[in-house]
């Protein structure tokens, strides 16, 4: 502190004065510091790498709760009889819907009336004759690969659902640009083996 | 700059060559008249904005205590709280410490003293005109800058025109060679504060008392935040750490602790903070990189903030043993500490991480709280100690024990106030982020994360009613000093001479360094920083440096968030409010609904999957002001629209616990009764026209549309079984603005124009992530 009182500046207003001491140390680097952080958070955040921006964080927690969400319903099978009780379950339609809108719209449409993709709402499929062949037809792809195949894409569960999904819409007849393409195949048969009936659900609806 | 610095340092004349060069010695009277005035209006703004604080406080366990009385509801008082507490309690204590301490620091009388009474008279008819306009809804819907915009040019010609005027006269015509550091933070004060406040009120007017700002949505939020951050920096910070630097040393007897500390973190803050707005607007439709460069700015202000805390706390070395016996140094201890944590916690804040857990949240609050009455209130308290005895000639405190009393009393209150706060912001965080093992939100209903943090707003109560009696005291002490003054003041008649316009600077000093390159001992010359001395005699050349640093850091941000298109990508199905709507905002907006209730949903999980869809950058296209909000005191609206059916709307604002038990909103039962106004309907529109909406019909027939549609939602309200003759009061309006919040982003783009796709690449996690709402 002697130290200090020899290092008095010349300074002397209203007969304040001023000692003409360093900066600190630690004040000097952790300025220092701080700006040098800067530097490497702008670097690693906005430098262009995939799965660091704030959009792209939120999606990844969006697609990591539906995961989280399906632990409930546990692994699906994408079976005839899954598919069939989920194509009736509002709550888990609307999951089926979600991934159909984030993977499917840009060739089928917004509402599965069919864009380049065919139009999935009317009665005439290229595929698919039984229900159970929706979920091949997502898991492997088809039309050499015109459909992709989503089966390391997408959650299991989400292939089921979303084949569910597209279960549910058809009969909506929606106009389509392309008209209709492949055959006309019967109803989905959908008589449950076991005592499946749909579970009640709460309506997705607001009261 | 400094290559002149050095060309006026090759000039190797003597110091005292530079001394003898003195003018002749001039006389000179202090005015302490109008510090007394300053001081008298700090302390009774003090109780009425600590009081209406109180008030509100109160207002959140009780909502019904404004027993029905619009003026008095939250809404419209909280806004009344915070400009009492900003501009009138801390910014009279700022001129009384300016006008008290620029005078001794320049060896002059203020220039003009018809400008110091100007400024007196001005600043308070513009509270009074604060006080008498926001009850009444007469606001322009922006924090802290919610004064209509004829006080505002009544702000700007008081604050620039008399103060400033005043100010740097006294500067021009001062008698001390050297500016010191004080005065730094003054010239910092009011040139900053002058910016910010003209280019964040530019306005359409619509009216007498109303208008809308130039800016929308999300430049309006931009501009909003750049001003409300540094209105904390230049009209919360700047000017104390002014005043700590004179009256601190001063009231200690001792020298500060460092001049070169003071240069690095004078400048460093002004240049800093002007950055650091953005970080108001975190995971807002904000664009990413302007959030980004908030974040890193405030970061990077840690230390400049703790320089002033360093130089204030060690400044008390070797008086420490003073603090225990002068109250008016344990204000300042207390207020320096204060400021040093909430520099702390702004940071903190500020990361985007801990932003996300903490903004809408009463975490903001406690950490302005603890800034608001620790930092302002500690250093106004033990400015105004130290000043009663001088200012009245007394000589002493009228009771030095009630100072003391005052300390522990308001620092108490402090604690009280700030730890529930802090406990209330972070449970009502966590709770809204809470997600249950099914993946659902564990509280879905918002009122339940509103129902827990009852006790913890009463803890408030408490700690709002021992800061307020405190300063009841500081009242009491100042009344009863101020009769013990003289019965005529002593008015010293002191000498200076006059500056010569001839002076030379001290020659710089040698580099010790040896055997390195010209070009280090030159920088250990420049970190020696003896170029800065020549700066602070030359008053003129340091506020043209201050304005460029603003100004500049202000541009970088501002220029592209306004020329880059990309900022707002255009959204095709966004279309402007009906008139109807347009009235029914404008009513949002004058019950000062933003203050409890944001209109903006982040890219969080758990956020959409309370609300919905987060909110695009092009969805605000038309808002003038934006109404994004800072507070979640209720839920987010920005997608309330077809959430409720218009009846729930109407029964909910006649008695919002009604339908939701427990709920601490108001009853706005006056908006059912209250006749709209039809006949300025059609000025709303031609305004909204001007700043750019695309209207035809509305021109010319805005009031009959506004009609037709009033009619149908009324004769709809009346089919849900709901009160008929409605459509001419204001709930119809509110009701048809509430249920277009948010619609636009899934409604059809216009037929018209089929061109991009109108919704968002994704709207998917809106399906599948909102659950439907819990009802009563």
């Amino acid at each position: 502190m002697s130290n200090a009182e020899k290092m008095l500046t010349d300074h002397s207003y209203d007969g304040i004065q001023e000692y003409d001491n360093p900066l600190p140390g630690w004040w000097k680097w952790l300025f220092v510091g701080s700006i040098v952080f800067s530097f490497f958070y702008l670097m690693y955040f906005h430098m262009g790498a995939d799965g660091r921006s704030v959009l792209e964080e939120y999606d990844t927690a969006v697609a990591a709760n539906l995961r989280q969400q399906f632990q409930e319903i546990g692994e699906l099978k994408p079976d005839h009889d899954t598919i069939v009780k989920y194509s009736h379950d509002p709550k888990w339609l609307v999951v089926g819907q979600s991934v159909f809108k984030s993977n499917c719209v840009s060739c089928h449409g917004t509402e599965g009336q069919g864009l380049v993709g065919p139009n999935l709402t009317d009665n005439f499929y290229k595929n698919v004759s039984k229900i159970e062949d929706i979920s091949k037809v997502v898991a492997e792809g088809a039309a050499g690969q015109a459909m992709p195949a989503w089966k390391n894409r997408l959650h299991p569960n989400e292939l089921v659902l979303v084949s569910s999904y597209v279960a549910a819409i058809r009969g909506k007849n929606l106009p389509g640009p392309k008209g209709q393409e492949g055959k006309e195949i019967p109803a989905w048969d959908e008589s449950v083996t076991e005592n499946e009936k749909p579970a009640p659900t709460t309506p997705a609806g607001k009261g | 700059m400094s290559a002149s610095a050095h060309a006026d340092r090759t000039d190797e004349r003597s110091h005292d060559a530079a001394l003898a060069a003195s003018g002749p010695l001039e006389e000179f009277r202090y005015d302490d008249a109008i510090v007394r005035m300053f001081s008298l209006a700090t302390v009774i703004w003090g109780v009425v904005a600590m009081l209406v604080g109180v008030i509100i406080a109160l207002e959140l366990v009780l909502p019904d205590l404004n027993f029905g009385f619009s003026l008095l509801a939250f809404g419209r008082l909280r806004p009344l709280h915070t400009n009492a507490a900003i501009f009138a309690f801390a910014g009279n204590a700022i001129f009384a410490a300016v006008y008290y301490s620029t005078q001794r620091l320049c060896k002059a009388r203020m220039w003009s003293d018809l400008l110091s009474h100007l400024h007196f008279w001005g600043w308070q008819a513009i509270i009074v005109a604060a006080a008498l306009t926001l009850p009444l809804g007469l606001t322009q819907g922006k924090e802290y800058a919610e004064l209509i915009w004829p006080i505002d040019i009544a702000i700007a010609i008081v604050w620039l025109g008399f103060f400033g005027g005043n100010f740097f006269m006294t500067l021009a015509t001062r008698r001390e060679r050297h500016m010191y550091v004080a005065l730094w933070f003054y010239i910092a004060t009011i040139v900053a504060v002058t910016v910010l406040h003209v280019f964040n009120s530019l306005v359409v007017p619509t009216g007498l008392f109303s208008s809308y700002p130039v800016y929308a949505g999300v430049q309006d939020a931009f501009m909003q935040w750049w001003y409300g951050h540094n209105a904390v920096a230049f009209f919360l910070t700047t000017p104390f750490l002014g005043l700590m630097y004179y009256f601190l040393p001063k009231a200690a007897d001792r020298p500060v602790f460092s001049y070169k500390l003071s240069i690095l973190h004078f400048w460093s803050l002004v240049f800093i903070y002007i950055w650091a707005g953005p970080h108001h607007l975190h995971y807002t439709a904000l664009p990413e990189w302007a959030s980004t460069t908030g974040m890193l700015f405030s970061v990077m202000l840690w230390m400049p903030s703790w320089g002033g805390m360093i130089n204030g706390l060690l400044t008390l070395r070797g008086a420490w043993h003073k603090v225990t016996s002068d109250p008016v140094l344990k204000f300042f201890v207390v207020g320096i500490t204060f400021y040093g944590m909430a520099t702390f916690e702004g940071p903190t804040l500020s990361v985007k991480s801990v932003n996300a857990l903490s903004h809408y949240t009463d975490w903001t609050i406690a950490h302005v709280h603890s800034g608001a009455l620790g930092w302002n209130g500690m250093m106004t308290f033990g400015m105004i100690y130290w000043l009663l005895p001088r200012i009245f000639q007394t000589g002493k405190l009228w009771s030095r024990k009630l100072a003391e009393w005052h300390f522990w009393i308001g620092t108490v209150g402090i604690l009280l106030y700030i730890v529930p706060i802090y406990v209330a912001g972070l449970t009502q965080g966590l709770m809204w982020r809470a997600i249950d093992d099914g993946g659902r939100l564990q509280y879905k209903d918002f009122v339940e994360t509103t129902l827990v943090l009852m006790p913890l707003y009463w803890g408030r109560v408490l700690g709002g009613v021992c800061f307020l009696a405190g300063m009841v005291m500081l009242f009491v002490n100042f009344v009863m000093t101020w009769t013990l003054r003289p019965a005529k003041y002593e008015d010293p008649v002191y000498t200076a001479p006059r500056l010569s316009s001839h002076y030379v600077d001290e020659p710089a000093p040698e580099s010790k360094l040896q055997g390195v390159l010209n070009m280090a001992k030159w920088l250990d010359v420049w970190s020696q920083m003896q170029w800065h001395r020549r700066w602070e005699r030359l008053a003129g050349l340091f506020t043209v440096w201050v304005i460029i640093a603003v100004v500049v850091a202000s541009l970088f941000e501002i220029i592209p968030t306004f020329l880059i298109r990309s900022n707002v990508p255009t959204i095709a199905s966004v279309r402007p409010y009906t008139p109807l709507e347009l009235a029914g905002r404008d009513i949002y907006v004058a019950e000062g609904c933003y203050n409890c209730h944001s209109q903006m949903i982040r890219p969080i999980l758990s956020e959409t999957k309370r609300y919905g869809e987060y909110s695009k950058p092009g969805e605000f296209v038309y808002d003038h002001p934006f109404q994004w909000g800072s507070r979640r005191i209720g839920p987010d609206l920005a997608r309330e629209g077809g959430k409720q059916s218009d009846v729930w709307h109407v029964l909910h604002f006649r008695n919002p616990r009604q339908l939701t038990p427990g709920s601490i909103m108001p009853s706005y039962d006056n908006l059912l009764t209250a006749p709209l106004n039809f006949g300025t309907i059609q000025q709303r529109v031609q305004a909204a026209a001007f700043l750019g909406a695309p209207y035809n019909r509305e021109l010319t027939e805005a009031e009959q549309m506004a009609r037709e549609q009033a009619k149908q939602i009324a004769e709809g309200i009346v089919k849900q079984n709901g009160p008929a003759g409605l459509e001419d009061k204001m709930v119809v309006a509110v009701v048809a603005y509430l249920q277009r919040l948010g619609k636009d982003l899934f409604a059809p783009p216009p037929a018209a124009s089929p061109a991009a796709p109108a919704a968002p690449a994704k709207p998917v996690a809106t399906t599948a992530s909102v659950e439907p709402k819990e009802k009563p």
